[in-house]
């Protein structure tokens, strides 16, 4: 789950990170009891989740004069189509140099991998595509606490010292609260020492529980809904609902109905074990999508119960035509329940796709 | 095949829990079967001294492995405790750990493959179902009765679509060396390169089908990194970005990892690329 700038902020600030004095606000007269303490120029930032937030216009500069009218500003505006609903106010740093800091996990090594570059800001991502000696790389043992000194060398190159602290510190952020992603961009240096002037954080959903949030806000309702069942679920704009068991089978169905020039209406993959339980409520949250016209069922396993995934599918009783491609056992039980209630179930998975696209073209 | 024959010895750990004692009858009915050892012995901590399935259980891997000769390990352990039990063997001297747990948290799993490589464990998952060597063994949970016998090895990051392939395969005559799912985790012990190491190793293996998905570029880097003749299918061509699409690692973030470009380097490479797994078959005629 992705973390807004000012949470991640306050994360980074627990690891002894110098983030810019700031307060939060979420309502413009809300602004200018926090002036004095913020100084003469102060930045407004949108805390909506979006990539190139400032070039989408999330970031306003403003002063004692200005500040209650840009924030009023700032609020009415939708960033990217994101309303914007809370404002980060910051004091304005004097920076003499940006910097670009970020830990990520690399699949090829498996382990933490720590990216730097000698300048930071809005364009970095850009620039490292096009010259990829302007960032530095390092990875790191997931068995050691911090970064070593002699990767922290490699890593600086010339750059100052005194940013080796902050860096260690984000690797221990990094670590300890499960991050996919921590990232400051940029990472500045000022008169007064380093700081971070933007902070991104990611928390890997799988240790979400441990790290004591409830609730996933990268999820939309019924994805909540689903996850309470047990199912993975994805939401899509067509019109073919779609309910598989395994990850890869289901996205193989999706991109299969693709294939054939039809559009998927969701992801929903019930996972192991599907009885009929867990069936009938896959089948109920998929047509109660308005635009669903056809839902395909595509389940292969050893231990799939093909009766039990019949009688699910049954008892859920809904609207839309339901076209069944199941293996397993009990398979011809299955398919004589089916028969019986007026539904199809076909032998492979195309033929349950080209089936689906007769219903809904 | 790779990774273990007939004789290969193996333990469950948490082998009292419901998938450990179902799927170990399953493992020991196919071992019946092909003539192998199979499970020789389960792990369950303050369970010592039960059975399960005729299996006797023991505390520790370490007490197992006193009794028993094996080497290798299939972990049925809950999440929050599977990368405990992953460390526990390979410090024990188990040489292959097959995790089958999903949901474990990726810096759990960075630490407990950085320790089992310090022991030399080979470990593969997690969030994954296994290995299958047609004839000879299976550790983990793929239907046996899809497979038969043969020449082409299956390298996987899915558990269902790759029964898919290894149905059509068998429906279209095309026997398996070795059937191996990788796991659907961001990080995993086996990677492409690695399975695909030991595919070229094998006198068996003549060609491989790699079935990939949407995240990450492990696939491209498995590709190019071995002779053999390689089949590819990736799935997620219609999946969004920014979504995780089941698995923890089928997601395409920041710009990368998405299906069609993934679909398009391989095609650059001169790679065979099937748009539906019921091309496969044909395709993998065509290399061999």
């Amino acid at each position: 789950m992705k973390l807004l700038e000012y949470e991640a902020k306050r994360v980074f600030s627990g690891y002894g990170i110098a983030v810019p004095k700031g307060v939060l606000i979420r309502a413009p007269e809300e602004v200018a009891a926090h002036l004095p303490e913020l100084g003469d120029g102060v930045v407004l930032k949108a805390q909506v989740d979006v990539g190139g937030r400032g070039k989408a216009g999330g970031v306003l500069m403003a002063d004692k004069a200005t500040a209650a009218g840009t924030a009023r500003e700032l609020f009415s505006r939708e960033i990217k189509g994101v309303p914007v609903g809370e404002i980060l106010v910051e004091e304005r740093l004097t920076i003499e140099h940006e910097y670009y800091v970020s830990i990520a996990i690399d699949r090829s090594s498996r382990q933490p991998v720590v990216l730097f570059a000698d300048a930071g800001g809005v364009e970095i991502e850009n620039k490292a595509l096009a010259d990829e000696s302007a960032v530095r790389k390092v990875v790191v043992s997931p068995l050691l606490r911090d970064i070593p000194p002699f990767l922290m060398r490699e890593l600086l190159g010339g750059a100052p010292k005194e940013l080796s602290p902050v860096i260690n510190a984000l690797y221990h952020a990094f670590q300890e609260k499960d991050a996919m992603l921590a990232e400051i961009n940029p990472l500045v240096t000022t008169p007064r020492g380093v700081y971070a002037a933007d902070a991104k954080l990611i928390v890997d959903d799988n240790a979400l529980a441990r790290q004591g949030i409830a609730v996933n806000r990268d999820l939309s309702e019924r994805e909540r809904e689903a996850e309470k069942h047990g199912f993975s679920y994805v939401e899509l704009d067509g019109t073919i609902g779609v309910i598989g068991n395994g990850a890869g089978l289901t996205m193989s169905t999706l991109d299969l109905i693709e294939y054939y020039n039809g559009r998927a209406a969701n992801f929903l993959d019930v996972g192991g074990g599907a009885d009929q339980e867990r069936v009938m409520h896959a089948v109920r949250l998929v047509a109660s999508m308005p635009e669903v016209a056809v839902i395909v069922v595509n389940l292969l396993g050893g231990i799939t119960r093909c009766d039990e995934v019949a009688k699910g599918i049954i008892a859920a009783g809904v609207a839309p035509t339901v076209i069944v491609r199941m293996a397993g056992t009990n398979e011809e039980e299955g398919r004589r329940l089916l028969a019986e209630c007026g539904y199809r179930m076909l032998e492979s998975m195309d033929l349950a796709v080209k089936a689906a696209m007769e219903v809904a073209p | 095949m790779i990774y273990g024959d007939r004789n290969l010895g193996v333990i469950v750990q948490n082998i009292t829990g419901r998938q450990g004692t179902f799927h170990t009858e399953l493992m020991n009915a196919y071992a019946r079967e092909v003539g192998g050892r199979g499970v020789v012995a389960g792990v369950a901590p303050g369970k010592g001294g039960r059975e399960v399935h005729g299996v006797p259980v023991y505390n520790t891997v370490r007490e197992a492995l006193r009794e028993h000769d094996a080497t290798a390990s299939v972990v049925f352990v809950p999440a929050s405790a599977a990368c405990d039990s992953v460390m526990e063997a390979a410090h024990a001297g188990i040489d292959l750990a097959v995790v089958i747990t999903e949901h474990i948290p990726v810096h759990d799993v960075m630490k407990a493959l950085a320790y089992a490589k310090l022991h030399d464990c080979t470990v593969i998952g997690p969030n994954c179902p296994g290995l299958l060597s047609p004839g000879e063994c299976k550790l983990g949970i793929m239907p046996a009765h899809l497979a038969t016998r043969g020449n082409v090895g299956v390298v996987s990051r899915s558990g269902t679509l790759t029964y898919e392939v290894v149905d059509e395969l068998t429906r279209a005559g095309i026997g398996q060396s070795t059937v191996v799912g990788i796991g659907g985790d961001p990080v995993i012990g086996q990677t492409f390169v690695d399975a695909l190491a030991r595919f070229e190793d094998d006198p068996q293996t003549k060609a491989v089908v790699v079935i990939g998905e949407v995240g990450g570029n492990l696939e491209e880097e498995g590709v190019r990194s071995t002779d053999l003749p390689v089949v590819t299918y990736i799935a997620g061509v219609s999946a969004p970005p920014e979504k995780r699409m089941g698995h923890a690692g089928a997601i395409i973030e920041g710009g990368e990892g998405d299906a069609r470009s993934k679909v398009r380097r391989l095609s650059a490479l001169g790679i065979p690329v099937a748009s539906r797994p019921s091309e496969i078959p044909g395709l993998i005629r065509e290399v061999l």
